[in-house]
């Protein structure tokens, strides 16, 4: 059973390699990577970590202390990466409105803070979990960044880009899949390594593929500066309309009420 | 298994839904920018109809009724009034959410949002939009008063015509721009 997973780890190593590869043609084939210099270094960076770890598993075998300190500091190395790809995504969706931008910001870190001090306080605190809870705390972050971030796209109902969107949500699945992958080691640590990197290298397949999926076309880039209305708009009009949603609830407030005359 | 990972798989599986109904298509898929016609006629559809309504509601007509009619034909017409009820609440929501959207327009518009105004809209839509179902439900199972709409209705009034002020704003605004593109276009052109 274990040589047979580890065999097709190595298979997967391969295929995720040779993906990997392709999507970094594809933004340089596409000239993408001006677009998206960052998601670019983080394929980069996760190519570079494949080549590295293959080495170092190698040299020092799969379980040993080395290989598994190396493999944690990579992999800081590709989630501090992965960071910046997904703001970058953020600004994609969202710089075109300032207002709107400038509010995200705000809330998006926000909540990465406190799914991280959730992650921090729901985990098992024991110092030899400190790093897979750690990593499970930035996924979950990552991952909730994303979705609030589509949430106010959908609330705003702002346009988008089909390549921002595939690309985020590849992100998104795949920190989905590491905080439960993540939670399953932290629960089950002996006996559930190899199957944890597996499950991971299959998880990070599909989001290469939706990558892409999403780089195959050339980017038609459409710098479309929005004509903003003065501040005063928004000031003197978002009150009143504040106002009259309030007063309309307690209208509906009142309907609700048994006292009300019924005919 | 583990309250942990209860917890974190709960995590999950409520951002996996989130994430499919935000990619998920609207039904009715407008783009700010492109409704600025329909934004003209927003909120007064409905309302135009409010005397029309009330007529319908009115106390005295169904004591009329009641007296001079059978049972049966008076259970029809409070059956009819509810529907009356229930439709005119479902176009009076229609028109509210198309203010909205024009209170969102001006929201992508704006260079600066304020947090606490866009929080406070979030959660009274949060709360019209549930307590919308609730009375809706309860006209629907017959157990809600048929619901005394003028109040309602003079809300979305009011709120319409502050509106609009925002909407010729936004016209002369949008006329501009379509000024400067063209006139960017001809010198284009003329350039070419």
């Amino acid at each position: 059973m274990i040589v047979g997973i580890a065999q097709f780890q190595q298979t997967m190593w391969a295929v995720n390699t040779a993906t990997g590869v392709f999507v970094l043609l594809l933004l340089v084939v596409r000239k993408s990577y001006r677009v998206y210099p960052a998601f670019t270094f983080y394929i980069v960076v996760n190519l570079a970590q494949a080549v590295l770890l293959f080495v170092i598993y190698r040299q020092w075998g799969f379980s040993s202390t080395a290989a598994w300190l190396f493999a944690f500091g990579t992999q800081t190395v590709a989630i501090g990466a992965r960071g910046l790809a997904v703001a970058e995504i953020c600004r994609h969706l969202l710089s075109c409105y300032p207002g709107i931008w400038g509010l995200a910001k705000r809330i998006l870190l926000i909540c990465a803070g406190l799914v991280l001090l959730y992650s921090g306080f729901a985990g098992r605190h024991q110092w030899k979990l400190a790093v897979p809870s750690a990593d499970r705390g930035l996924e979950l972050s990552i991952a909730t960044v994303i979705v609030v971030l589509f949430l106010f796209v959908r609330y705003y109902d702002v346009r988008t880009e089909r390549t921002d969107r595939w690309l985020a949500t590849g992100f998104c699945l795949y920190s989905c899949f590491g905080v439960l992958n993540d939670t399953f080691a932290d629960r089950y640590l002996y006996g559930y390594a190899e199957l944890w990197s597996l499950l991971g290298m299959l998880a990070f397949f599909g989001s290469l593929f939706l990558w892409s999926w999403a780089l195959r076309k050339p980017l038609t880039v459409t710098v479309t500066k929005e004509n903003l209305l003065p501040l005063h708009v928004y000031q003197s009009l978002t009150p009143e309309i504040n106002l009259r949603l309030r007063g309309l609830n307690e209208q509906l407030c009142r309907l609700w009420k048994p006292e009300v005359t019924r005919h | 298994m583990n309250f942990n990972v209860i917890l974190f798989f709960g995590f999950v599986g409520i951002l996996l839904l989130a994430l499919g109904w935000t990619l998920r298509r609207p039904q009715t898929h407008r783009r700010p920018q492109t409704e600025a016609d329909s934004l003209e006629e927003c909120g007064q559809r409905h309302i135009t109809y409010l005397p029309q309504v009330r007529q319908a509601f009115a106390k005295s007509d169904y004591e009329f009724l009641s007296k001079n009619v059978p049972p049966d034909v008076l259970r029809r017409v409070r059956r009819e009034r509810r529907h009356v009820a229930v439709a005119y609440l479902t176009a009076l929501r229609e028109d509210f959410q198309n203010l909205l959207r024009m209170a969102r327009v001006i929201a992508v518009l704006s260079p600066e949002l304020d947090a606490i105004r866009e929080f406070e809209r979030l959660r009274l839509t949060a709360k019209f939009a549930w307590q919308y179902e609730v009375i809706r439900w309860r006209l629907l199972a017959g157990v809600a008063p048929v619901p005394q709409l003028n109040g309602l209705s003079d809300l979305v009034s009011r709120l319409s015509v502050r509106m609009e002020a925002a909407m010729k704003e936004l016209g002369e605004r949008a006329a501009i721009a379509a000024e400067l593109a063209s006139s960017m276009n001809r010198r284009g052109l003329d350039v070419g």
